[in-house]
């Protein structure tokens, strides 16, 4: 199998993931519960992941690393936590189902929200739609660091500076950079929240993700036994335990650890060269085919993720006969139906591909073979 | 069992993981336990193992990072669960 669908989830992970995620099977018990071998076992490995975590975001400390079981449940922790009833967010025209769904959710508590919209990959005019929208008064900004339909970089640093100046707190949604475009939190004012799935560019199993926080003055989304402060009955006011409720999910969470030291050796900047050089690849070859239009920014403007269309072939259709060639890449929208709109191919859709630092040119020369394959009929 | 070692108590794991490491990177040998039930006030936490010739030491550096939040016992008596509480330095 070829596979070009990274930016669904991981396939192929780092040998360590593996070994790490067995080993703690075998030899760990129960995070936070106990005192004995096993249960220090798993406890040493969390604390290790939180490590590299940390470092990698240049996250305030250990204990502001918070585990999740997705950046969807995430963003809803963040969302929920910090937008009041009656408030109103504003988001870029990229966020995926996970930031729009807890939002209109959240319209029956008087919330409301506004687009801030703008073209891919013109990283101006998404400023000046938040300098516009945020103009109104917000109480909270959310953005995608990168489009997880059409791979642009949106520009979260000079945003994040924009909601400092109006004191907007902001949550970023780094579900497709965390790992390969590199974000420093340390040089951040407004963010108070950085959601991340453990699974796509960390290297990590499915059923991780990590919400990092800048402080633990949020509300909380699921309250229950954090092995501390067991004789109250409330809800610690301490990170991590205040939004880490329940058994942790030590053996993913293990092998996240491992994933993430992996990037932290090799460096972001190093992945990210690396795909962008084959969505680079992929864009321009692609484009070549006739009737094949491409969602392409420019090696800058983009990650490792790239749109496209077949002339009249539904993208259904298209990802299902490249499937059956033997190329794994997603079709449809997303999950990401405002991206889609902003975008102008909600009607369509789009195929998807999408790298990793395991990919390869052999694999974006065999979706290229393919896809002209397709475009004759 | 701590004859000679004292013990530092935090509210939670993680924050008597980052004590140890913090105490660990400074050349003060410690461990992560969880200490004895009477040694908690809330009924659950974790505590930070070190030897007594290294207590000043430890809690000046705790201290200096703002992470010495819970107390610091002293084991006293031969059964297992007799502590007295150390002034803070």
């Amino acid at each position: 199998m070829i596979y070009l669908d990274y930016a669904a989830t991981s396939y192929k992970k780092p040998e360590a993931v593996y070994r790490a995620v067995e080993s703690v099977l075998r030899r760990g018990a129960s995070v936070g519960r106990g005192g004995y071998p096993a249960s220090r076992f798993s406890a040493e490995r969390v604390f290790a992941c939180r490590e590299e975590v940390r470092r990698l975001f240049s996250a305030p400390s250990e204990e502001s690393v918070v585990f999740t079981c997705n950046a969807t449940m995430a963003l809803n922790m963040a969302i929920k936590g910090l937008l009041p009833s009656g408030g109103r967010a504003v988001i870029s025209g990229f966020e995926h189902n996970a930031v729009v769904r807890p939002l209109k959710a959240l319209e029956r508590r008087g919330v409301s929200f506004a687009v801030a919209a703008a073209p891919p990959f013109d990283r101006d005019a998404q400023l000046e739609a938040f300098r516009h929208a945020l103009s109104s008064g917000a109480a909270l900004a959310v953005c995608t660091q990168v489009s997880n339909v059409y791979g642009c970089i949106l520009p979260v640093e000079e945003i994040d500076a924009l909601c400092a100046e109006k004191g907007v707190p902001l949550v970023i949604d780094a579900s497709q950079s965390a790992g390969s475009v590199a974000l420093d939190l340390s040089r951040l004012r407004a963010a108070r929240f950085l959601c991340a799935p453990g699974h796509k560019g960390l290297y990590g199993p499915q059923g991780t993700g990590v919400l990092i926080c800048r402080d633990a003055e949020a509300a909380t989304l699921i309250e229950g036994g954090t092995g501390s402060d067991s004789r109250s009955y409330e809800q610690p006011a301490f990170l991590p335990d205040r939004f880490e409720a329940g058994t942790l999910n030590a053996a993913g969470i293990a092998g996240l650890g491992e994933g993430v030291r992996f990037i932290n050796r090799l460096g972001t900047a190093r992945i990210l060269a690396h795909e962008r050089a084959l969505i680079g690849l992929a864009a321009r070859e692609l484009a070549r085919i006739p009737g094949v239009r491409t969602f392409y920014g420019g090696e800058d403007a983009q990650a490792g993720v790239l749109s496209f269309t077949v002339g009249d072939v539904p993208c259904e259709t298209a990802a299902e006969r490249l499937a059956a060639g033997g190329i794994a890449v997603r079709a449809g929208l997303h999950c990401a139906p405002l991206a889609h709109q902003t975008g102008g191919t909600l009607e369509t859709g789009t195929v998807r591909a999408s790298v990793s630092a395991f990919s390869t040119e052999s694999d974006v020369e065999a979706l290229v073979i393919a896809v002209r394959a397709l475009s004759r009929g | 069992m701590y004859n000679g070692f004292i013990l530092i108590t935090f509210r939670a794991l993680t924050h008597a993981q980052r004590g140890a490491k913090l105490l660990n990177a400074r050349g003060c040998a410690a461990s992560v336990v969880r200490p004895p039930q009477a040694l908690l006030s809330n009924q659950c936490g974790y505590a930070v193992r070190l030897r007594e010739s290294c207590a000043d030491a430890a809690v000046k550096l705790l201290r200096e990072a703002g992470m010495l939040e819970g107390r610091i016992y002293r084991k006293t008596g031969e059964s297992g669960e007799e502590y007295e509480e150390m002034d803070s330095v």
